[in-house]
């Protein structure tokens, strides 16, 4: 609800794995594969990015060994990558783009295609910068704690409806 | 604005008309998605699902051109069902017996049809509207880019000031101004009918107050509004009333106004035409005399924000190349012209500026530097005086006798409907990604990167099945008065039989569409409305490289240096 | 507009009954000039030598088929130049082919086979041999054929279809976002997390 739309996370994705020199080189020198994309449908505009599942399709699918967990963060390290689009294919949510390098070519000269998706910025100090750069905060890292955390307020919550329906109930049958 | 912008997140009710914050304002959109996790109910007029309609407790989704149907039967609704301040319009306004019976026939039921909603609907947002206690109006282009445009925004005024939504924090009626600093170029006095401050030009009095601080003999004449420039060049007979020089200075006439020939016909016919701006643009490539100007933050400035505060805006940077400020560009000229300007820096002409206008005066270099931001009208130089978040406190308004006026009109369509040879209604748009005509982010490689020309057509699905146009594929758009190419998007959230574009695009330019109608008080042309065909290009292979090509081309004019077909 | 990655069939393991359907299609399709296949079993003269492989378990089978890599091992490894990319399809020149089996190696996959080539009904001659020519035989997803892949086509149980990874990925994109609409329904703060 809170996401406008506005896309700046695409571009904070793009900068902080490119790096900044992004914008001093030849504006064609530099790939613009963002790891997440806003998809806007009716009632929805929202961006969609790897969820780091726990039983990966993806990296069920991967024959070349490219796929794996690292510090509970699901990671492609494209230099493997054949270009199969399997895990693409695997991905229910359409996480992984296909993505044609324009910084690498294949031995044979010819243009090289990796999957992309989202790595939870691995190597940034700073962690995410999609939901660093989101001018409504609509982002948010969710970490283990955090469902243990909400598991329990639902839970919570859930027994004090069920205690305060008992007391009505109780009420009425006394009256 | 009657209010300031941080109050729109404190507002119990937000009335959004003709207005795409997330699009033209995401800092403005923040804070009204701040309002409703504070609980606010939203709703919002717009004949597309934007941003703010998917969050809004109400999308009144009404057919484009009936802005005035709408709430003239919204205050028909508060009338009938009693929902009015009486209190307020008793001690505050004029007019209110007059207002009712035009008001009258403004039914619900009424304006159902044209509207495209239900009586159920607009009455249920009335209700809403009048009693949620603190309610605010915004409203933008949706409202001013049409034919009947102030008699909209009077229309809006009504509805506050019928239900006293004025005079206190969080409610009033706000334009939330399109382009930035566009409230500073009124501020000061860029409009041919006033001087700084809004002092009329006509009255005797305010002009020999400037004539006396400026030294020279001033007309006493309104001037020629923007919108009329290609009529006193191409078409008025007496050659001494016709324009024969034209000096733009960081606006692209070529780009964004309406009837792109017409435009570029009288650019070419007027005698001698000067730029003054920042990079190379579309109306550049006319221009006898390029002066280039430094631009934000190459320089020292005080910009108005749309809800009128002047903000000061600091060097950080070296300008490069052969640029000047703007003020001293401005100098040479006038110096040239025989009247010389020695100002030094800017806290000399603004507080030139300021002493020039009455509800300025208080909002000194001092201030400024010290509070970030101070709201006009600020009269004072005291220190106590910092500004005034909102207008109209206690109801006191701007009429000779202090009370608000009621000005009911009576609608009337857009200029050009659908018809049979264009049978699709037609409007511009903006996208969050690219500012107005793209002078500036069409120089940022990575918004670039997100979108390119030619651009997108928005249409309703269904259209595009019945033209068998598929998403992405390059499409004709074409009015009576041009035409142009660019990339179909189906999208759930225009209506059928209506297309939206953006006007920032040089082969995707869709201002070869629209049409000069004006309003005859704001002279606004009617951006909102025109009628239009969409055109299947069968060769897709020749589409893409025409396109290419035609980029190229115009980079090519612009002399932009390229290097693999793309600059910087 | 052309796709910009290899298109490639699938299959919905589901479906698949293995009866090898898809395999007579694909050999057929692409015999019919060369071998003069027709579409009777007595029109056929030459092995029957299918470019998409049914792999069965005892659970489960599907056809094992090319999937049109980007960075495709096979053409990598053919230093014959015999694989090559036309349009955005791998396409193996069986004329070229010299049989070296580097390409079946380097296919993580399984998905191409050393099967005989024939020609007008016989055996092409394999250079430098008396043997007959095998050649590398893979899908190459019906490139010339206007009405596309034969096995997709055939399938009596619907259980193949074209797939353009952009495409399903749109798909996937929009049902994903509709998802986290539901999640964060309603109000204004954050329902997923509280």
């Amino acid at each position: 609800m809170l996401c406008i739309g506005c896309r700046t996370c695409m571009i904070g994705c793009v900068v902080a794995h490119e790096g900044k020199h992004i914008f001093e080189v030849d504006p064609d020198g530099y790939d613009f594969h963002p790891k997440l994309k806003v998809i806007k449908t009716f009632n929805v505009s929202v961006p969609v990015q790897c969820k780091h599942c726990e039983a990966p399709a993806c990296m069920a699918a991967c024959k070349s060994d490219a796929i794996h967990i690292v510090n509970g963060t699901v990671i492609i390290r494209t230099e493997k990558c054949i270009g199969c689009k399997s895990c693409a294919e695997a991905c229910p949510f359409g996480a992984i783009q296909m993505v044609t390098l324009g910084s690498a070519r294949n031995a044979d000269g010819a243009p090289r295609s990796v999957a992309n998706k989202c790595d939870l910025c691995q190597d940034q100090p700073k962690g995410p910068a999609c939901l660093r750069v989101c001018p409504t905060a609509a982002l948010r890292l969710v970490k283990e704690e955090d469902l243990g955390q909400t598991l329990k307020n639902k839970r919570l919550a859930t027994l004090g409806l069920a205690l305060g329906a008992e007391a009505q109930k109780q009420a009425a049958i006394g009256a | 604005m009657s209010m300031g912008v941080h109050e729109i997140e404190d507002a119990a009710l937000l009335f959004v008309f003709g207005y795409n914050g997330a699009d033209s304002h995401p800092i403005v959109a923040r804070r009204i998605v701040r309002a409703k996790q504070k609980g606010a109910k939203i709703i919002c007029c717009d004949p597309r699902r934007i941003e703010t309609a998917r969050i809004a407790d109400m999308h009144l989704q009404l057919k484009g051109g009936t802005n005035l149907l709408l709430v003239n039967a919204l205050a028909n609704v508060i009338i009938e069902e009693g929902l009015c301040d009486d209190d307020f319009i008793e001690k505050h306004s004029t007019g209110f017996e007059e207002f009712k019976e035009v008001i009258k026939k403004y039914t619900p039921e009424g304006v159902a049809e044209r509207t495209e909603i239900s009586a159920g609907e607009i009455r249920k947002a009335a209700r809403m509207y009048a009693q949620s206690g603190r309610s605010m109006i915004l409203y933008g282009m949706g409202v001013c880019q049409f034919g009947q445009a102030v008699d909209v925004v009077k229309g809006l005024a009504n509805l506050a000031i019928m239900t006293g939504n004025f005079g206190r924090p969080a409610v009033g009626i706000g334009p939330v101004r399109g382009q930035n600093n566009v409230q500073g170029a009124c501020d000061m006095g860029a409009l041919p009918n006033v001087y700084p401050g809004y002092q009329s030009v006509t009255v005797p009095a305010i002009r020999e107050k400037f004539e006396k601080a400026w030294g020279v003999k001033l007309s006493d004449q309104p001037g020629i509004t923007l919108t009329n420039v290609p009529h006193h060049v191409l078409h008025e007979p007496d050659p001494k009333k016709r324009i024969h020089a034209y000096y733009i200075m960081g606006e692209d006439p070529a780009q964004s106004d309406p009837d792109l020939a017409e435009v570029r016909e009288s650019l070419e016919k007027c005698d001698f035409v000067i730029l003054q701006d920042i990079y190379m643009n579309k109306t550049g490539q006319y221009a006898d005399v390029i002066l280039p100007a430094t631009g934000w933050c190459e320089h020292d400035a005080v910009y108005s924000c749309c809800d009128r505060g002047f903000q000061k805006a600091r060097k950080l940077i070296e300008p490069t190349g052969d640029v000047k400020r703007d003020w001293e560009i401005i100098g040479l000229i006038s110096k040239a012209m025989g009247r010389p300007m020695e100002y030094t820096n800017t806290v000399q002409i603004w507080n030139e500026v300021i002493d020039l206008c009455p509800g300025f005066m208080g909002a000194t270099d001092e201030k400024l530097e010290k509070n970030a931001c101070i709201q006009w009208p600020c009269r004072s130089k005291e220190e106590h005086d910092m500004g005034t978040v909102f207008l109209h406190k206690d109801g006191k308004f701007a009429h000779p006798d202090g009370k608000a006026k009621f000005a009911p009109s009576e609608w009337r369509p857009p200029q050009e409907l659908e018809n049979e040879e264009y049978p699709l209604s037609f409007s511009t748009v903006r996208e969050v990604g690219h500012y107005s005509v793209r002078t500036m982010s069409g120089n940022c490689r990575t918004l670039r990167n997100l979108e390119d020309e030619p651009g997108w057509i928005q249409m309703n699905p269904e259209d595009c099945g019945e033209l068998g146009l598929r998403h992405g594929e390059l499409v004709k758009v074409r009015s009576k008065r041009g035409y142009c190419i660019t990339r179909c998007l189906p999208t759930e959230r225009v209506k059928k039989g209506a297309t939206y574009m953006t006007y920032q695009w040089w082969i995707g330019a869709c201002n070869e569409l629209t049409i000069g109608n004006l309003d005859p008080i704001s002279k606004t042309p009617e951006y909102k409305y025109c009628a239009c065909r969409v055109e299947k290009i069968e060769d897709q292979a020749w589409a893409e490289k025409h396109v290419r090509e035609e980029y190229e081309e115009i980079r090519a004019n612009m002399g932009i240096q390229t290097k693999g077909g793309r600059a910087a | 507009m052309p796709s910009e990655f290899g298109l490639f069939v699938s299959t919905d393991i589901a479906k698949c009954s293995g009866c090898k359907a898809c395999e007579m299609a694909c050999f057929q399709s692409h015999n019919i000039k060369r071998n003069n296949v027709g579409k009777t079993v007595g029109t056929i003269s030459v092995p029957v030598t299918p470019k998409l492989y049914v792999t069965v378990i005892e659970t489960a089978s599907m056809p094992v088929q090319c999937k049109h890599c980007e960075n495709s091992p096979c053409k990598a490894v053919c230093q014959q130049k015999a694989i090559s990319r036309v349009g955005s399809q791998i396409i193996v020149d069986e004329a070229k082919c010299i049989g070296c089996k580097d390409c079946l190696m380097a296919c993580p996959f399984g998905a191409i086979a050393l099967l005989p080539f024939y020609v007008g009904g016989r055996q092409a001659p394999q250079a430098d041999s008396s043997g007959g020519k095998v050649a590398a035989s893979k899908c190459d997803l019906c490139y010339e054929d206007p009405e596309g892949p034969a096995c997709v086509r055939v399938c009596p149980n619907e259980a193949l279809r074209l797939t353009d990874v952009n495409e399903e990925r749109k798909k996937k994109n929009i049902a994903a976002a509709e998802a986290l609409a539901v999640i964060n329904a309603g109000d204004p703060g954050r329902r997923a997390l509280s």
